[in-house]
């Protein structure tokens, strides 16, 4: 969209957004900081400063007191726009404000008796046009200032909140009860008839826990380290599944180095198994493939599975790596779902390869 | 009751689970006799089909069909069980006691009381007694169990090897297939013209790429296509067939189909 002029600033200035309570006291500092303060007294201590320097003797006693005056008025309609910093606040409380200056205004005129056409007269009359003027841009500073702060305030909080909630659906999606509650079935069941196959799944799941298990807080780990949790849950999954999986594993050593995102691999290898191997009557086959090139590293994932199925939207698993891998990476590495050559699916990631 | 057995069929598409089920039945249940154990949704259907149980134990997650979908088809008429393992599915709405379920890895309480349920429900059919939820609902509560689970996109060509050259048949062409063997026999009529060709696909596997509402089994080697079908004629108690359009053969409809035609 093109930014066009928003006319109506013109008669109706100030933050078009409109901050609910809560938000507001979400945001937190509902008075000016110090430094705001100080910078701001000084500024119109100085300004009053050099205008009783340039103004006649005669006119020294009503500027003093209109400046004053000015300064009492217009300190808390600023702290009042910067609590509720919207176009509705700052119009009211100008508007209450310049009727104060008025009223004002025509105390000291009155008040001092300054005659029509004094000297003293005509420079209470110009410095007040430019404090009317001075004051309603200060205000308007105040609350578009304010509103700044108040939504950048709000989108640190919501990036911190997705933050967290990304962290935790890591550490929830990393063992999938499905996973863990069929392969402890087939486990119990193989231990109570005394099955040679309990002992190396029992291997099996032992080191896919231990090498997952640590996965969880950290940021990044190496492509080697992942290959060899997946290694593992193939190896348990092919325990299971008997004839129906076939797993080829290939992580060339260049890309066994590279600092990717924790569960990645994991992830694409999960949906490969399950969307295309365990639907297949005949069950089917599996390869994941890293490799390094020209400064970035390749990972694959193919089934021999059904393929993509038409329309298909990214799940859970997928949409959270996709977010994982921006976070890490920005726009610099992507993540493709693909029906391959021959059937099936392929996954591909590609990202820079950055080791430790 | 009466002394014979019931008969069972389990189905899981992992063996050790399955196994795992087979010994717990055979502690919790011991006058149950297993006709069928099987590894997938499509063989679980041709099985029950084949050897008629008195009850079905079913994974839902199976290749080719899954369970819900084997229990939509089986339709109410024996008692089923879900055999799930936790995470793996909305067993919220298992919970309305319409459909029983019990957890992987088995637990011997749970199952006991699964098979109370289902002894019960045995007897009161025995007895003549109305089943514990009409079809009706039974169907919409599958089906929104059904909702859930991935289904393949239905068949749109079948390609059969006649001879040297592999022949295109556009799905909705097919009139019948008939299981022939370990073959399938399709029976089609487009506007290039009819014939049949043989392909290696069993009929069970064919049955769940197929559209429900355009296929119809009618037998368990038997699948026609309804817009091909004339009319249905009962032979005798027991005996029907179907007549089709414009064509001299007729198909045998089995005792489980005839429900299909019943006239209005």
């Amino acid at each position: 969209m093109r930014p066009g002029i928003d006319w109506s600033q013109l008669w109706y200035p100030g933050p078009t957004r409109v901050f609910s309570d809560d938000e507001l006291a979400r945001a937190g500092a509902d008075r000016p900081g110090p430094t705001l303060v100080a910078v701001a007294l000084l500024n119109y201590a100085l300004l009053g400063f050099m205008l009783l320097q340039m103004a006649p003797a005669a006119a020294t006693a009503p500027l003093t007191l209109l400046l004053a005056g000015t300064g009492a008025l217009a300190g808390p309609i600023a702290l009042r726009v910067w609590r509720q910093p919207s176009r509705r606040a700052l119009t009211r409380w100008s508007l209450v404000g310049v009727t104060g200056l008025l009223l004002l205004l025509a105390l000291v005129i009155r008040g001092l008796d300054l005659a029509p056409g004094s000297d003293a007269r005509a420079w209470v009359l110009a410095v007040f046009i430019g404090l009317c003027s001075l004051l309603s841009l200060g205000w308007w500073f105040v609350a578009v200032y304010r509103a700044h702060q108040i939504e950048a305030r709000l989108r640190e909080q919501a990036e911190q909140a997705r933050a967290l909630a990304m962290a935790g659906q890591l550490a929830a999606a990393q063992i999938q009860p499905h996973f863990l509650y069929n392969t402890l079935a087939a486990l119990q069941h193989w231990v109570q008839v005394k099955d040679d196959r309990a002992a190396p799944m029992l291997a099996a799941l032992t080191g896919f826990l231990r090498a997952t298990l640590p996965l969880f807080n950290r940021p990044r780990l190496a492509l080697g380290d992942e290959a060899a949790a997946v290694r593992e849950y193939l190896e348990v999954m092919r325990l299971r599944l008997g004839e129906r999986l076939r797993y080829t594993l290939a992580v060339e050593p260049a890309a066994a180095a590279a600092q990717v995102p924790p569960g990645l691999l994991l992830t694409l290898v999960e949906n490969a198994v399950e969307h295309g191997v365990t639907p297949m009557l005949g069950g089917a086959e599996i390869a994941v493939r890293a490799r390094a090139e020209a400064g970035r590293v390749v990972v694959e994932v193919q089934d021999g599975g059904p393929g993509l199925a038409p329309g298909a939207a990214d799940g859970v698993g997928l949409a959270n790596s996709r977010a994982r891998l921006a976070q890490a990476f920005g726009g610099r590495a992507t993540l493709a779902l693909d029906n391959a050559a021959g059937g099936g699916c392929i996954a591909r990631i590609t990202a820079p390869l950055e080791t430790a | 009751m009466t002394t014979a057995p019931v008969t069972a069929l389990i189905a899981d598409d992992e063996e050790a689970p399955r196994a795992q089920l087979a010994a717990a039945l055979a502690q919790a249940w011991p006058g149950l006799r297993l006709v069928a154990q099987c590894a997938n949704g499509v063989d679980a259907w041709d099985a029950f089909l084949e050897h008629e149980p008195q009850v079905c134990f079913l994974d839902i997650r199976m290749p080719g069909m899954s369970g819900i979908d084997v229990a939509r088809r089986i339709d109410g008429r024996v008692p089923v069980v879900f055999v799930t393992a936790f995470g793996d599915h909305a067993l919220a709405a298992f919970d309305a006691g319409a459909v029983d379920y019990v957890m992987k890895p088995v637990d011997p309480a749970r199952l006991a009381q699964a098979v109370e349920r289902v002894r019960l429900r045995l007897a009161t059919r025995e007895a003549g007694g109305a089943p514990a939820l009409d079809p009706a609902a039974l169907q919409a509560l599958l089906a929104q169990l059904a909702g859930s689970v991935r289904r393949p996109a239905p068949l749109q060509v079948i390609q059969a090897g006649v001879g040297k050259e592999v022949r295109l048949i556009r799905v909705e062409e097919v009139v019948y297939f008939e299981a022939d063997s370990r073959y399938t026999r399709v029976v089609y009529d487009g506007p290039a013209g009819g014939g049949d060709a043989l392909i290696r696909t069993p009929l069970k596997e064919l049955l769940a790429q197929l559209d429900e509402a355009q296929f119809w089994q009618v037998h368990r080697s038997v699948i026609v296509n309804q817009r091909h079908i004339a009319s249905a004629v009962r032979v005798d108690e027991g005996q029907m067939h179907l007549v089709l359009r414009g064509r001299p053969e007729t198909l045998p409809v089995s005792r489980h189909f005839q429900g299909l035609f019943k006239g209005q």
